[in-house]
């Protein structure tokens, strides 16, 4: 088997009409980024349900997850996952936004295991729990570090600076 | 651990009173010892970032270290006389750091190389970044530079060189006069 | 009790792996013959380690020479790279971008400079496209230069000259972008709508001689390993990378071409001048230790073909938008924005996030080596500990991307 790039030919409006039709209720606001990015934002409690079925999608199945960041959005922390379909040759870009004070999500790593890692580092980073995770614990920063640094009201705390 | 030797195996060196202030035979050996020391430094591979390219550089065959004396890398610490931090120290490496300089056996030196292991350089406001590696251990040499050339390194190293030379062997006294050893 | 003499409790990544050796031998599983136990060991390589390219701990657990289980700990050379993001302006956020990937930085510079200029809809001059081009590549060559000759290093710690001869040739390629840009490793060339300098009087000509010198160089490397009966038995066959992996894990750069997968972004999702070159995806068959040091040695020949072309399509003209000393300060409208490019690892690229402001709002990294790191665990248990060090030479980790 040898993976194929590109076999299907769509233009950018067909894909985000097909993932329009395909979930209506669970994504909203999709756009197109040119040069081939469809940008769209998704429900929260359909995250599992919806990410199983775009990789089973039959025309632009999206195999592989590229990256998650997790965005601070001041009352809301965005997880932003980023998917590629081989077949087209494109990227989909999903917005999921959590409440602050309540920040968890469903983990995805049974459907992208890539996902592992990264929502390791969101957790680090950002402080969003991904239900179901294997293994969810720092990876960058030290096992003992208090807070989460790429939060917008992280502040330095001397306990995270033994060594200053 | 030497209080588990019994007395009749401890060996009694006899009083030197003779060696206890410098005199010309202390400083000739000195000069011989610190002289030999000097030129055949064993350097510990602590490259922990990009500088580390340019320690690497400088060990290969245009910017050569080995004519100084210094290609033996070695990278255990128990063999090493110099530790090169090269790079930025963080808070998670800050304790590796320390129990590897540690682990290294007198007499020993450091040299800070780079902006980062100096003061922290680009990254100074990060949360995780150690503002200089002689927060940890004790530095001789700083190196400036972001990454510092492989000759700007050299220049380091020679004065690293001129003060190991300045190393004396007389064991230190109440009362000695500071710059009596290391 | 001096300090160098007590063992240092174990943290996180130590007690999972202690946890599960615990599991297997509880089974059963360790027992093999007769009347003996075999105990699996955890042992620690790194973060201080030769073969591991960088701060990075593996924390293994090993049953003999046969490695069961890796769990890698990364995170000793986290320099807060995003946050720094949102306190520095654009402009004064390429230094750092340079020292992310740093065997690789004009690639890192071009992946962050790409983005941004998208954010704000510029678009560079001809000239510097094709500078930006030249340079890029030149760095591919230099960048492959050291992975392959540390990987090589690695199989014989320090014994082969090959290692010698590829720094001895990258010292050529950083004499020439020093000329261009002023520094040897950290270049902060590229610039918002082009690059800082035009290409000096005569740079043009020594860049075609070396080009010219190139593949003879190459050659040089092949003739030193490329036979060797030991190289062979301890590459090939080991370390495969499948199809169903680079799907998986995202895998990109190398390691996924040399698994036959034609995963190129100058290709698939071209930017630049790259529609108007004439190179090819370099790919192999097995995805195999060789096939990785295969692909690189093939890419580094491409390279010089690309370089060539550019040197003899470069056009005349401007290499900034505007005049050379503006804009220091620029705020790009609000919105977000991805672009990836073809590191010399991988997929490299920028996601940033902007408010209208001077300062980023949130920048995050697609880095390469992340996530070809993710495959450790899967990759080097049931190899033998000499082999997992040949493998984790191949994957070509810069510790610089993975902990930003």
């Amino acid at each position: 088997m040898t993976l194929e790039i590109g076999t299907v030919d769509l233009t950018m409006d067909e894909i985000a009409g097909r993932l329009a039709a395909a979930f209506p209720v669970e994504l909203s606001a999709v756009s197109v980024q040119e040069p081939d990015t469809v940008v769209a934002h998704l429900e929260r409690t359909r995250l599992k349900d919806v990410a199983r079925r775009l990789k089973e999608l039959p025309q632009l199945a999206y195999e592989t997850l590229n990256w998650i960041a997790g965005v601070d959005l001041g009352a809301q922390l965005e997880s932003v996952y980023h998917v590629y379909s081989w077949r087209t040759n494109t990227y989909l870009e999903l917005h999921v936004t959590v409440p602050r004070a309540k920040a968890e999500l469903d983990t995805v790593t049974d459907v992208w295991p890539a996902a592992d890692w990264h929502e390791r580092e969101a957790w680090d980073m950002m402080g969003i729990r991904y239900l179901g995770h294997p293994d969810l614990r720092r990876i960058l920063l030290k096992d003992d570090f208090v807070g989460h640094p790429l939060r917008k009201d992280y502040v330095d705390l001397a306990e995270n600076h033994p060594h200053a | 651990m030497s209080d588990m030797v019994p007395d009749r195996l401890k060996i009694g060196y006899p009083k030197l009173e003779k060696f206890q202030n410098p005199n010309v035979i202390t400083t000739t050996a000195d000069f011989v010892f610190s002289w030999a020391r000097s030129n055949s430094v064993f350097p510990f591979t602590y490259g922990l970032a990009c500088c580390a390219i340019e320690m690497l550089s400088s060990g290969f065959a245009r910017f050569d270290v080995a004519r100084y004396g210094m290609e033996v890398f070695r990278p255990t610490p128990r063999q090493c006389d110099l530790m090169i931090v090269a790079g930025t120290l963080n808070e998670k490496m800050a304790p590796v750091l320390k129990r590897l300089y540690d682990q290294m056996a007198e007499p020993k030196w450091v040299v800070s190389m780079g902006a980062c292991a100096t003061s922290g350089g680009p990254f100074y406001d990060g949360y995780n970044v150690v503002n200089g590696v002689d927060k940890v251990v004790p530095v001789d040499v700083y190196i400036p530079g972001c990454p510092p050339r492989p000759e700007a390194l050299f220049q380091g190293l020679l004065e690293l060189q001129g003060k190991i030379r300045q190393h004396s062997f007389a064991p230190v006294l109440p009362g000695a006069p500071e710059d009596a050893g290391s | 009790m001096p300090d160098h003499f007590a063992v240092p409790e174990p943290d996180e990544a130590v007690k999972l792996a202690l946890r599960r050796v615990r599991e297997t031998t509880a089974v059963g599983g360790g027992s093999d013959m007769e009347g003996l136990e075999f105990n699996e060991v955890v042992v620690n390589m790194g973060p201080q380690h030769p073969s591991t390219h960088g701060v990075l701990r593996l924390v293994v657990t090993l049953d003999g020479e046969l490695v069961k289980d890796v769990i890698p700990v990364i995170g000793y050379l986290h320099r807060c790279k995003e946050k720094l993001a949102e306190k520095r302006t654009y402009y004064q956020y390429i230094p750092i971008v340079d020292r992310t990937e740093y065997l690789a930085s004009m690639n890192c510079e071009w992946g962050y400079v790409m983005t941004v200029e998208k954010l704000m809809g510029i678009r560079p001059t001809r000239r510097a496209e094709f500078i930006r081009v030249i340079v890029g590549e030149l760095m591919r060559i230099a960048s492959h230069q050291v992975a392959v000759g540390t990987f090589v290093a690695d199989l014989s710690p320090l014994g082969t000259a090959m290692v010698f001869y590829m720094f001895r040739d990258r010292e050529l390629i950083l004499d020439l972008l020093e000329e261009v840009s002023g520094a040897r490793m950290m270049f902060n060339y590229l610039r918002f709508g082009g690059v800082r300098y035009d290409l000096p009087a005569g740079w043009v000509d020594k860049c075609r001689e070396l080009m010219k010198r190139m593949p003879k160089l190459i050659d040089e490397y092949e003739a030193l390993v490329d036979d060797n009966a030991i190289f062979l038995q301890r590459t090939q066959g080991k370390g495969v990378i499948t199809q169903q992996d680079i799907v998986d894990y995202g895998i990109t750069g190398p390691n996924a071409r040399a698994s036959g997968v034609p995963l190129d972004l100058r290709r698939t999702r071209p930017y630049s001048v790259y529609p108007e070159l004439d190179f090819e995806v370099c790919t192999a068959a097995h995805g195999d230790v060789f096939d990785r040091y295969r692909v690189r040695m093939d890419e580094m020949r491409e390279s010089v073909k690309i370089v060539e072309q550019c040197l003899d399509m470069l056009p005349r003209g401007r290499v900034q938008l505007g005049s050379l000393r503006a804009p220091y300060v620029i705020t790009p409208p609000p919105g977000s924005c991805y672009v990836g490019q073809e590191n010399p690892r991988g997929e490299y690229g920028t996601y940033i996030v902007s408010d209208g402001s001077r300062y980023p709002y949130r920048l995050k990294f697609r880095d390469p080596c992340f996530c070809n790191l993710q495959l450790f665990p899967k990759l080097l248990s049931g190899n033998k500990i000499a082999d997992a060090v040949a493998i984790s030479g191949s994957i070509d980790l810069v510790l610089g991307g993975i902990d930003r």
